[in-house]
């Protein structure tokens, strides 16, 4: 009996899933060569023409190329590269739209129509123009460096000197390759942020950074702990160049146009770096926790909208689910099985980034916020259906009996006598999900949603600091998840004396 | 004879290999009160659960107001359902809600009935089982007797053509059970058609009309309090009303 039951949950799980790979494996390919080409008919200089504006992406930890800064309580980037953005956009006769997210998420986000181009510090290197087209090159690099602390300033100055030691560089950059392929007796060390990675290096975790000239000094200068030394790697820095889809021929000539332009007139010299250097005292002056508090209180915002948002998607999906899963027919029993096993058994990261690249490539225009409230609710509908349906199982069998008798139907059963009783069952488990919930919206800072975790994030590049804002974070974190409790029990008790 | 009511044919009920109905023919006729005795295990409860198709017969026919409650689909069956009051043996109050709003649930929600109209009968209802100074109360803070008198104000709420009580006096501390009995005796008295299963022998010879005797998955013995009670027919009638009485 109970082998036969599993072999027939395996049948089913495997009849499920293979269809749903089944269309991954092909349909997703084929819709990818098919949205290449239909942007390949020139859609993408249209669509910037028809919206008005120019979405550009961009990895904005990365002075003086493109970092973040303050102004009047909003965040703005600023950068060479942000500089170049507008005058491409000021050429198109279009408004600039920036979006920020992680460097290692910005091409997915090209090839998905999230973006429509992305100027972050890219060279054009043979594997990437695979995927994407390139423009010029509108800046060359003079050379990469050592980012050490102070301390080391006398002992990590070449690539020998770090054997057996720990370089960090950001993931999927072209320092992260020289790091592989040049210093062998290293180990490399890649994350996406740059302020992280210069976390990790002040906490030790690495013994030096690999990173741009320009970058490398931008960090020295602004903060008195680290040290930016010209290393011996040779550089295999073709320069930095706009990366656009395939097939945009005149999208690529409308760009080129404005570097060329950029170039004839020397703005980076004249015009771009003195901006930039001038943002970054401005940066460097303000760099107590306390002017960016709108930093933090813009995240909170935004983890209590996705965490309001998400619960109720949660609340909805798992009653579905739960009732679903007790349902007579196999059929619904089967799909909520399959999707609550599903749910569960894989990462919510993963989840997330499928949501917004996977599934927000079929639904254009959908927003990371909306991603992540998305990916986010799903994954807790699946958890609440266990809890709800924990809490149905928990009731004596003698009250849907009662009310059947009495006439009710299965589903008004359901509303008015099992439900409000197995929710106060699982109040507590369910109070339980909330608060986890709140903590895994930080899990959507990855898509670029502006909420505590990703601010936290920008304060870190904007201040230079690691540690501080991380703590402030954990701090807030820390006070609406025990808001959250107190609010729930406070439910609880009251839900007692009800009876 | 008065109009049949409830038609039982060739029913079956079984359990997996388990036979616990094995082929019950008997009817219940309007007005009439019959009492189901007879030895634990010998399918009382099964066969009452199966008049109002909380269970599902395995085999056979429920015959209610001309239709086969076996053969029919949900809605109608929830429709039916609201003629066949039931009480049951541990009184399976709803404990998110208090006294009156237990009684008012079914007629607002099924029958639609007006929020007034329905607190109207049902405090006319509480009344009747002596329990209308506690309609404000919620279930956990009242005794047996008193949960099982609201449950069967609650169940007398949708008005039914019939009432099947199911051991209601057997989850009772003893001094509670003569309350329950007297609200039951009244009910029977104002002409309602009652099915009673129990082992409350006394009550069952002075309340019924007819008692039936079961025993191992059949009906074994039909007759009035006195067929049964003083001139038992079969073996097995007379060897457990031995025991009982």
């Amino acid at each position: 009996m109970q082998k036969y039951k599993l072999t027939k949950f395996i049948l089913i799980l495997t009849l499920l899933v293979t269809p749903i790979l089944g269309i991954f494996n092909s349909k997703s390919v084929h819709a990818a060569d098919e949205k290449t080409k239909t942007v390949a008919t020139g859609s993408i200089m249209k669509k910037i023409k028809k919206s008005g504006q120019l979405v550009v992406g961009t990895s904005a930890d990365y002075p003086p190329l493109e970092f973040t800064k303050t102004r009047n309580g909003k965040t703005q980037y600023v950068g060479v590269d942000m500089e170049l953005a507008k005058d491409i956009a000021k050429d198109l006769h279009v408004k600039l739209v920036v979006k920020n997210m992680s460097f290692d998420s910005l091409l997915v986000a090209l090839e998905t129509g999230k973006v429509d181009m992305v100027i972050s510090a890219m060279s054009p290197t043979a594997e990437r123009k695979q995927s994407v087209a390139f423009s010029k090159i509108y800046y060359r690099a003079k050379g990469d460096y050592f980012l050490v602390n102070k301390k080391d300033a006398k002992k990590y100055t070449t690539i020998a000197s770090l054997k057996g030691k720990n370089v960090g560089a950001q993931t999927g950059s072209i320092q992260y390759n020289e790091i592989k392929k040049q210093m062998p007796d290293s180990t490399v060390k890649g994350l996406g942020k740059v302020n992280n990675l210069v976390l990790a290096l002040q906490s030790g975790k690495d013994s030096a950074l690999v990173l741009e000239e320009l970058t490398a000094k931008a960090y020295q200068n602004n903060n008195k702990n680290l040290v930016a030394i010209k290393s011996n790697l040779k550089t295999s820095q073709t320069g930095n160049a706009i990366a656009m889809a395939k097939g945009q021929p005149d999208l690529v000539k409308a760009v080129n146009k404005t570097i060329d332009r950029v170039q004839k007139e020397d703005l980076i010299n004249k015009k771009y770096l003195p901006a930039a250097a001038k943002e970054m005292q401005t940066a460097n002056k303000q760099s107590t926790m306390l002017a960016y508090w709108n930093y933090f209180l813009k995240g909170v915002w935004y983890t209590i909208v996705i965490t309001i948002f998400s619960v109720l998607i949660g609340i909805i999906l798992g009653t579905l689910l739960a009732l679903m899963r007790l349902s007579k027919n196999p059929i619904l029993h089967w799909i909520a099985v399959c999707y609550i096993e599903f749910i569960r058994g894989t990462p919510q990261m993963v989840q997330i980034l499928f949501v917004y690249f996977g599934i927000g490539y079929l639904i254009s225009n959908m927003s990371a916020l909306l991603a992540g409230i998305i990916a986010i609710g799903l994954n807790s509908g699946a958890y609440v259906a266990e809890d709800i349906r924990s809490g149905i199982n928990s009731l004596p069998k003698g009250q849907s009996e009662a009310a059947r008798s009495l006439g009710l139907s299965r589903s008004k059963t359901y509303r008015y006598v099992i439900i409000p009783q197995a929710i106060k069952n699982i109040w507590p488990a369910l109070g339980n999900e909330f608060i986890t919930l709140v903590k895994d919206s930080s899990l959507v800072s990855v898509i670029g949603v502006g909420e505590l975790m990703y601010e936290t994030q920008l304060v870190q590049t904007s201040t230079y600091k690691g540690v501080l804002p991380l703590f402030i974070a954990m701090i807030i974190y820390f006070i609406l998840t025990f808001s959250l409790t107190r609010l729930l029990n406070h439910f609880e008790k009251r839900m007692k004396t009800n009876g | 004879m008065a109009n049949k009511m409830i038609e039982v044919e060739h029913l079956k009920k079984n359990y997996g290999e388990k036979e616990i109905l094995k082929d019950i023919s008997e009817t219940v006729d309007k007005g009439q009160v019959i009492s189901i005795i007879g030895p634990s295990g010998a399918g009382k409860s099964t066969f009452l659960r199966c008049l109002n198709v909380l269970e599902t017969p395995t085999a056979g026919k429920v015959i209610f107001e001309g239709k086969d409650l076996t053969h029919i689909d949900e809605k109608e069956l929830d429709e039916l359902r609201e003629k066949m009051g039931m009480v049951f043996q541990n009184f399976n109050l709803f404990p998110n809600m208090n006294v009156i709003e237990n009684v008012k649930l079914a007629p607002m929600k099924v029958k639609g009935v007006s929020d007034a109209q329905a607190t109207k009968t049902a405090i006319h209802l509480l009344k009747k089982v002596g329990l209308e100074q506690i309609a404000n109360q919620y279930p956990t803070s009242l005794s047996g007797g008193q949960q099982q008198r609201v449950a069967i104000a609650r169940a007398l709420a949708m008005d039914p053509e019939v009432m099947l009580f199911d051991e209601p006096t057997s989850a009772l501390d003893p001094e509670m059970v003569g309350e329950v009995l007297k609200t039951m005796h009244d009910l029977a008295d104002s002409g309602m058609t009652m099915v009673i299963v129990t082992h409350e022998m006394g009550f069952a010879r002075e309340v019924s009309d007819q008692i039936w005797f079961m025993a191992d998955g059949y009906v074994k013995e039909v007759g009035t309090p006195e067929e049964i009670f003083d001139h038992p027919q079969t073996e097995r009638a007379k060897e457990f009303l031995s025991k009982v009485l």
